[in-house]
């Protein structure tokens, strides 16, 4: 590697840091307790799948070029030359690692993996070793917000067959605006994932609820934290802060994807309006009487896959449980669960940037929980955790229906 | 030549270790707070915690954390017991050792023991043989650098060094070799930067032991500022990140 560009990309690491990011890589005592928290190291006994593996990939650089003990005696702690070859190692650091965030619950000190994870990926895309098909997509969203007319067309052609789908559905719906759009002073911007079966499910719920609601251009995915790209995830979720500011809406309701709800709500900061999630939503409609699920609808036990997003990183626990228990009297908790349960293995983009082979190799842990589990229904609340658990269904036989449980609240409702 | 050598571990290698390691852990400390904040929050929320209603946040909930490990409780008890074990009694040798200066007196000023009687100094090095033996095996090994082995020698040295001069200057025909007063009276000297000689306060064979005890937690004491032993201060602070 040129000295020029090795430059670049120690700028690019010094440009990461902040205190936790210092605390992170200088604070690890290598004890293991977290190795036992990560999925694929569980699945696979391969130490490079742990998080302390993954993470003294980026240490050891760290050592090297920003501690006087690397520069002293860099046999200490294991000092590592940044080169083609390490950036191999930090491939792995970063797409081999789905950034769930259990490991931080093992951790004595509760060190963030995915905060290390973050400086693997921006010196990926700084060397353009950055998986493409995050990145052509993130871009491919950023592009949306530059032709605002063009995605109108394309959303409008939509809307159409999910409008066809809801009128058959529900007749009553004739002759009322189904789908809104562009709705100023709306109580709801609702951030979908742009798909018939995200919008349908979502815009059923809130007409069941005779909400005042908009549904957003955009879709919630956010694929340029996937790849790492600061630049591009701003882009993208700013995409969706403008629109619900220009609409005045007073909530912001994020469809099923973990990422976008942790983003909306943890990372854009304060905003004039509040964020929540579909989930949520339900779970207050199902409270005040607003809405009402049919429980003989239902079929079969059911149990409930806490997307790490949603529920360790963001607190979403309860709100997804009294919504199952409101279709369902045969709900089972699959163990472990909430902070504790296993992440999918398909999160972080892994879904997109991996090949099936490895992400089945290293969810092994996961297939066996749910085989444990022997529901009929495996419910989750993350579009990228569907996908996953879906390819494990199929792959370990586990011979369960997966779904997301916005989709069993559709199933279920009650249509006055 | 010999007595030279001690003479410069004993009393000015002191000073210059306790300065030198003063002086890393603030520029250690100031390093991280340069650092601008992070920019959203790292929080880890617990099972009975909501997005809207957060517990158990600030930095008491932190120190709890740093003080009693939870998640090690939890997920590696074994490991759990010893890292008390360990913290408790280095705890403990901290006063027990600030115990042996004349003007703190936690046990009598006519007592000849410190406090434990030598007993904390073995339950310390117990848990930090089982430390390093816990390195030599299993996926801990796969990750451990040559420093987590140095510190724990040296860590393991130093206790090994402090039990000697507990357990063998009192396992003697003659009962202790070597005083808590005369050990008083050396401290006293240091506090007091009176630059004596400890040879003529610390008579005996002994010496020697004692000698290589002060040299090996000078060392300790300039490794410090560099290893992960900052994780001290920094627990607290990276608990609270967790916390929120």
């Amino acid at each position: 590697m040129e000295a020029s560009k090795r430059q670049d990309l120690l700028t690019l690491m010094a440009d990461k840091m902040n205190r936790a990011v210092r605390l992170y890589l200088e604070n690890c005592s290598r004890c293991g307790t977290c190795i036992d928290a990560c999925h694929a190291y569980a699945s696979t006994r391969d130490i490079r799948f742990s998080a302390v593996g993954r993470a003294q990939n980026v240490r050891r650089l760290f050592e090297n070029y920003f501690r006087v003990t690397g520069k002293i005696a860099p046999w200490l702690n294991d000092a590592e030359t940044l080169d083609e070859a390490w950036m191999d190692k930090l491939y792995e650091t970063a797409f081999s690692c789905t950034g769930c965030r259990r490991c931080m619950v093992y951790c004595p000190f509760g060190i963030d993996t995915q905060q290390i994870q973050a400086i693997a990926k921006a010196l990926l895309i700084g060397m353009d070793m950055d998986p493409k098909p995050l990145t052509m997509r993130a871009r491919g969203e950023i592009d949306k917000a530059k032709n605002l007319e063009l995605t109108r067309q394309k959303l409008e052609k939509e809307l159409t067959g999910v409008k066809a789908e809801l009128l058959e559905k529900y007749p009553s719906l004739e002759g009322k605006e189904i789908v809104p759009l562009d709705k100023e002073g709306a109580n709801i911007l609702f951030v979908s994932m742009v798909e018939k079966p995200s919008i349908a499910s979502g815009a059923a719920i809130l007409n069941a609820a005779g909400e005042s609601w908009s549904l957003s251009y955009f879709e919630a995915v956010n694929f340029g934290a996937f790849a790492g790209n600061a630049n591009m995830s701003e882009q993208i979720y700013g995409r969706i802060v403008a629109e619900a500011e220009r609409l005045r809406v007073k909530e912001l309701v994020i469809c099923e994807c973990g990422t976008a709800y942790r983003i909306m709500k943890h990372i854009i900061g304060k905003r004039s309006f509040r964020v929540i999630s579909i989930l949520e939503l339900v779970n207050r409609y199902l409270t005040e009487g607003r809405i009402k699920l049919d429980k003989s609808s239902i079929e079969g036990t059911v149990t409930y896959h806490d997307p790490c997003q949603i529920a360790r990183n963001s607190g979403v626990y309860e709100a997804p449980r009294n919504v199952i228990r409101a279709f369902t009297d045969s709900f089972v908790e699959m163990i472990p669960n909430r902070s504790e349960n296993w992440c999918c293995g398909g999160g972080g983009g892994l879904v997109i940037a991996q090949e099936p082979e490895f992400r089945m190799m290293t969810s092994r842990v996961k297939a066996d929980q749910i085989r444990a589990a022997g529901a009929d229904i495996l419910a989750t609340a993350c579009e990228m955790c569907l996908a996953q658990l879906k390819d494990l269904n199929d792959e370990f036989e586990l011979e369960t229906d997966v779904k997301l449980v916005s989709d069993l609240v559709y199933e279920a409702l009650v249509f006055s | 030549m010999v007595n030279a050598f001690w003479y410069f571990v004993m009393v000015p290698m002191v000073y210059i270790s306790v300065i030198w390691c003063l002086v890393g852990i603030v520029v250690r400390i100031a390093q991280v707070v340069r650092e601008p904040r992070p920019p959203h929050t790292l929080r880890i929320f617990r099972d009975d915690e909501t997005p809207e209603d957060p517990l158990g946040a600030g930095l008491g909930a932190a120190f709890l954390d740093a003080l009693t490990m939870p998640s090690i409780r939890r997920y590696q008890p074994v490991f759990w017991v010893f890292l008390m074990i360990f913290h408790v009694s280095l705890l403990v040798l901290v006063v027990a050792h600030l115990d042996i200066l004349p003007q703190i007196n936690i046990l009598s000023a006519e007592s000849q023991h410190m406090l434990g009687n030598g007993s904390v100094g073995v339950f310390f090095t117990v848990s930090l043989a089982y430390f390093l033996l816990r390195r030599f095996k299993g996926p801990v090994r796969e990750v451990s650098v040559a420093s987590d082995y140095l510190l724990l020698v040296l860590l393991l040295s130093i206790a090994i060094t402090g039990d000697v001069i507990s357990w063998g200057n009192s396992w003697t025909e003659q009962g202790f070799v070597i005083t808590k007063q005369e050990f008083g009276q050396y401290m006293t000297g240091l506090l007091t930067l009176s630059f004596a000689d400890p040879l003529k306060l610390l008579p005996g064979t002994h010496y020697v032991v004692i000698g290589t005890h002060v040299l090996l937690v000078n060392l300790l004491l300039i490794f410090l500022p560099f290893s992960n032993l900052m994780h001290t201060c920094f627990s607290v602070p990276l608990n609270a990140l967790r916390r929120g």
